[in-house]
């Protein structure tokens, strides 16, 4: 009964999350210099007179705040997120035809920086203060320093300019026409330098923290009991300490999403990798507005869910969850 | 007869940065089949690592240096990893002082029990179950079944011991270590826990090794006892012997340290209390936005007085509302309802204006020396603190704390130096100096030598009875161990579950209680009259 | 005192960190001095490699002293990085504190307040504002303080709620301390080390969010900045490597001289000993 009410709780917050995203969104056009029509309007759209006037019949310019902050809540559950002038499309379908490209490369890096970084730490956490550890943090370290989207330039320039061996643009290789399972290696082949570009920073934290909690968890009463009861040292490392450690890493992976996504933006476009960050940059040197506001919600809802699902996880994972906070 | 455990000349070495070099420095001990070695000792003497060189369990970085640990004729500290594995948990088992940290929090009761049982014998999974099932029957827990699917957070402190000694117990072992097994329980769950230890040994007839810092357990668990301090045995023999003549100073100090559960002092009359107490309730609202709030009343209408020159002692368990009563009455928590009589005005409702100058009156000593004292402030800024937050002048504060420092047991010039730099008795004499400095009427002293050295201890509890004389104070004593009750109080005052339980003079609500639970109290005191009186 | 000079100075991480920034701001107050007529100014043939003559870094794709530019990125780094830090910390530590101190709805509405931050992806949102507020100095300043200052409050609502638990708190209250100066005299001395250890982690982040946003063009376009370099040289990279390399170079090593003070901040102000 626990674990449901939690559940319940964690939905209703997801729910909340969502209509604080909209609020938020409503507020931030508030902000941009010239009226709301102006802004969402963009810089091509700004000229267009009739345009401007369904626009400002759209969102009920001459009407009070609390009926246009009802219009925009309305449309936005009811999947309008506005249209794009410059694009000439709705907002939502631009975003959905690209997202599928994002949402593949970001699950590519998080299981990437979840694999190699739980081994990682693991293998550091196994003899601190040793070699392998302290080159570890080193090594985190440097990751932790460099921008992104220079990693990202870096490794094209050695991998595909001077070394050959990716491609360095795209998801697939233009005009071939693959198809099926051909199709599908031709784009894993191209998603392996931006996938693991993208995962490199996020690897470095998951090596510490899972390092810091090995190390924490190593050191608590209950493994001194499970090695005073005779266990092997394999089923102490498995069942008491990696079981024990692990539950942190599911939260986390959680709160990183959100900043896996802000790390897409850059990686995609370093790599024109035709996803929502690549958008997101087209969004913003064509001014278009609606566009690039669409884009927060839709990102912000999608991080949301991907947290509820994880906190259900987490939830499984340690009994000791009780309802509320 | 051959001893089951042969210590020889053990030496444990710490790591370089320590503060001594060797926790145990050359200890030689034997346990015998079927009998009950207790060690006994305060922080520091090297006992709990004895214990753990024993199973080989020590910390990383401090190593059994030099010795044997000899079982059966094997050299324990020689064998190999393969080797000490299969001793662990089938020949000599252990069991620690915190139930709650030694389980596992993410694996049920009934895995931490199978996985133990099917290290060592090809058993499957049901059948280790089986064992497992009758072995918390055993230890006299109710449903063993569904205990064994549930998780450790969800069992109380003393069911949580007994799933460990079902564990330790489940391979039949020669030897049971158990470290402190009873510190961290509630007094009269601890003479069960203590009980059942007893009965388990007699009828396994195995041999236990049981640590302790308390003499009274020392009286009633053991066939023989070793007195260890700095990392050598002081004393040793049979328990009549060592109880009945202690040759060894230490051995004679740490006896005489341990309070009497007897009480000598009179009544304080009662004409005119300082303090009255009607009525208080204090409830805490447990549960979050989505659970039903549930409303635990920590302190239920609880009534009391207090005057000039009488210590009233308070005694509880854990969740009794003893410290919940003690932080009300000082106003460090707001009361929901009920009076406080303090020199006439009602203090339980009063607003923070009108209550500061009532504040310096009453003041208090925290339990814990490690945590009470800013540890980024000097001796001397602590104990002026509170002059100064009143507008006393430096200078004047100054001398006064040098005088104040000096009635407490401490050197004046040392008022520069910093709380880590003293010793925890000594933390809490600074602690106690603090509250003196305001010239309180009321002194309340809330478990202030629970955390201490039993040695500490008694002078700590001797300090706070010569300052309530010398400074005609009234004291609120509050404590979980009716012998400290007993030492100190004149009247003393039971509660449980947030209610006054029994209250009267000391001597009489110990020789006759009128209560239940109080008589369980009673019974529950290890050593109760098997301590010879000072 | 003497005590976290010495801890601090024990090891050669923090001191290498800090003679590599101490460089860094060097250059950076310098760079007027140095290179007067600013990093705009076109000194010769575009994508010269360094070594060059008069060119110890080379130009870039309009023939601009990359040596220029980078001391002059520097400044912009710095600024944006040391600003919106002390800007965030500000915000943070005082909404922290009350809400960690006083607990009850306030602590509620900052908890609610933080994890929202936590969830959203910031970068997205900062982008939004820039965007919004249109790109400058300014505007970059107040976007990053305005998404980074609940990483501040949480920790200092952290410290301060288990602070106020602490006997020690609880004992000034008895002796009728004020809680203003309980706040100040008790609690802050105690919560300093981990703020000014996130303080510091954070400058480095900060720049390293300045030079992303500038790389997508969303930074001051009247200045250069490390990431806007690199953002310019897209074109050029494949040939002339040191237009990207370098700047990118510049940003790694800053953040990580910084984070190199961070980590010995962190082992320097951590009681550990404290037995």
């Amino acid at each position: 009964m626990n674990r449901l009410s939690y559940i319940g709780a964690r939905l209703v917050k997801t729910v909340l999350i969502t209509i604080a995203v909209v609020l938020l969104s409503f507020f931030l056009v508030r902000l941009a210099p010239g009226d709301t029509a102006t802004v969402m309007a963009g810089q091509g759209g700004f000229a267009d007179e009739a345009f401007m006037k369904s626009l400002r019949a759209e969102y009920g310019l001459d009407q009070p705040v609390l009926v246009q902050l009802w219009k925009y809540i309305s449309a936005v559950a009811g999947g309008d997120l506005g249209n794009s002038f410059v694009r000439r499309q709705p907002v939502l379908d631009v975003i959905l035809e690209r997202l599928p490209n994002t949402l593949l490369l970001n699950a590519f890096a998080l299981l990437v920086a979840v694999a190699g970084g739980v081994l990682m730490g693991m293998a550091a956490a196994r003899r601190p203060g040793s070699t392998t550890d302290a080159s570890m943090t080193v090594l985190s370290m440097i990751f932790y320093a460099m921008p992104q989207f220079w990693l990202g330039m870096m490794a094209m320039l050695v991998f595909s300019v001077w070394l050959g061996w990716l491609p360095p643009f795209g998801l697939e290789t233009m005009g071939a026409d693959y198809t099926g399972l051909a199709r599908l290696g031709d784009i894993a082949v191209h998603m392996i330098l931006p996938g693991v570009t993208l995962a490199l920073y996020f690897m470095a934290s998951y090596a510490r923290l899972t390092r810091t909690a090995m190390i924490e968890v190593a050191d608590q009463d209950f493994v001194k009991t499970a090695r005073a009861k005779g266990i092997g040292e394999g089923q102490v490392a498995r069942r008491h300490i990696l079981r024990n450690a692990l539950v942190p890493l599911i939260t986390f992976a959680g709160l990183q999403s959100a900043i896996l996504v802000g790390g897409s933006v850059l990686v995609e476009n370093v790599f024109s990798w035709p996803g929502v960050g690549t958008l997101a940059y087209e969004a913003v040197t064509t001014r278009d507005n609606p566009l690039l506001l669409g884009i927060f919600i839709v990102t912000a809802v999608l991080v949301s869910l991907f947290n509820l699902v994880t906190d259900i996880a987490y939830s499984i994972a340690d009994p000791r969850v009780e309802q509320g906070r | 007869m051959e001893p089951l455990i042969a210590i020889k000349d053990l030496i444990v070495s710490l790591p370089p940065g320590a503060d001594r070099a060797h926790a145990v420095d050359g200890v030689s001990l034997s346990i015998l089949p079927n009998e009950i070695l207790c060690i006994v000792g305060e922080s520091g003497s090297g006992k709990s690592l004895t214990a753990h060189a024993i199973m080989r369990l020590l910390p990383r970085g401090v190593t059994a240096s030099s010795g044997e640990i000899l079982f059966e004729g094997t050299d324990v500290l020689r064998l190999s990893p393969s080797a000490m594995r299969k001793l662990r948990g089938a020949g000599v088992a252990m069991i620690f002082q915190d139930p709650m940290a030694a389980l596992n929090p993410v694996v049920t009761i009934g895995k931490q029990i199978t996985e133990q049982i099917r290290a060592h014998r090809a058993v499957s999974e049901k059948d280790a179950l089986e064992q497992a099932s009758s072995l918390l029957a055993e230890m006299g827990l109710k449903e063993p079944k569904a205990l064994l699917k549930s998780f450790p957070h969800q069992l109380s402190g003393g069911q949580r011991q007994r799933v460990m000694i079902a564990m330790a117990l489940s391979l039949s072992p020669k030897l049971l270590i158990a470290d402190e097994p009873t510190t961290a329980l509630d007094v009269t769950t601890q003479a069960q826990i203590l009980k059942l230890i007893k009965r388990i040994q007699a009828e396994r007839q195995m041999s236990v090794l049981f640590i302790t810092h308390d003499f009274g357990v020392v009286a009633d668990m053991a066939d023989r006892v070793a007195v260890m301090r700095h990392g050598r045995v002081v004393e040793e023999g049979s328990v009549s012997d060592v109880l009945g003549d202690p040759k060894h100073s230490y051995t004679r100090a740490l006896i005489a340290a341990v309070p009497r559960g007897e009480s000598m002092l009179q009544p304080v009359a009662q004409d005119a209390p300082l303090l009255s107490v009607k009525d208080l309730a204090k409830n805490f609202r447990r549960g979050g936005f989505f659970s039903g709030a549930s409303a635990v009343k920590a302190v239920d209408r609880v009534s009391l007085t207090l005057s000039r020159g009488e210590t009233l002692g308070i005694v509880g368990e854990s969740g009794s509302g003893k410290s919940t009563l003690a932080r009300c009455v000082i106003r460090l928590l707001d009361p929901d309802a009920g009076e406080m009589l303090f020199d006439g005005a009602d203090i339980a409702h009063m607003g923070e204006r009108q209550l500061r100058p009532l504040r310096r009156r009453i003041q208090m000593v925290f339990q814990d020396p490690f945590s009470s004292l800013n540890p980024r402030q000097t001796v001397g800024e602590i104990v002026i603190a509170g002059p100064r937050a009143y507008g006393e002048d430096m200078k004047e504060a100054r001398s006064r704390a040098a005088d104040i420092l000096r009635l407490v047991g401490l050197n004046p010039e040392t008022m520069h130096r910093f709380p880590h730099e003293f010793s925890g008795g000594q933390r809490q004499r600074i602690g106690l100096a603090r509250a003196l400095m305001l010239k309180p009427d009321i002194l309340i002293a809330d478990e202030p030598v629970s955390a201490l050295d039993v040695t500490v201890q008694a002078q700590v509890l001797k300090l706070l009875d010569d300052v309530r004389q010398q400074m005609n104070l009234a004291m609120l004593f509050i404590t979980h161990d009716m012998r400290v009750a007993a030492q100190v109080c004149h009247r003393v005052m039971v509660m449980r579950h947030g209610q006054v339980v029994e209250s009267g003079p000391t001597r009489e609500v110990f020789a006759a209680p009128s209560s239940e639970y109080t008589r369980s109290l009673l019974a529950a005191i290890p050593g109760r009259g098997k301590l010879a009186s000072v | 005192m003497k005590d976290f000079l010495r801890v601090f100075f024990s090891r050669p991480i923090p001191l290498v960190g800090l003679v590599i920034f101490a460089v860094i701001v060097a250059l950076a107050l310098l760079a007027p001095l140095l290179f007067g007529r600013g990093p705009f100014i076109i000194v010769g043939m575009p994508l010269l490699p360094p070594g060059a003559p008069g060119l110890l870094a080379g130009s870039d794709v309009l023939g601009r002293d990359m040596a220029v530019g980078l001391a002059y990125g520097a400044r912009i780094s710095l600024l944006v990085g040391i600003t919106s830090t002390l800007c965030a910390v500000g915000i943070g530590v005082l909404l922290g504190a009350v809400a960690g101190y006083y607990g009850g709805w306030l602590d509620d509405l900052l908890m609610r307040v933080t994890e929202f931050f936590q969830i959203i992806p910031s970068f997205v949102l900062l982008m939004v504002l820039v965007a919004f507020l249109q790109p400058s100095l300014s505007s970059t300043v107040i976007g990053i303080a305005l998404v980074t200052w609940p990483q501040v409050a949480r920790v200092v609502r952290g410290e301060f709620l288990s602070l106020r638990g602490r006997e020690f708190v609880q004992a000034a209250r008895t002796l009728g301390m004020r809680d203003a100066r309980i706040i100040f005299t008790q609690v802050l001395p105690n919560a300093l080390p981990p703020i000014i250890v996130v303080g510091s982690m954070m400058v480095g982040s900060a720049i390293l969010t300045e030079s992303a946003l500038s790389f997508l063009g969303l930074g001051d376009p009247n200045l250069l900045s490390w990431g806007s370099m690199i953002g310019g040289s897209r074109s050029a990279m494949w040939v002339a490597w040191w237009t990207t390399v370098l700047p990118g170079l510049a940003i790694m090593i800053t953040v990580l001289a910084l984070n190199f003070i961070g980590d010995g901040l962190n082992d320097a102000l951590n009681p550990r000993r404290r037995r």
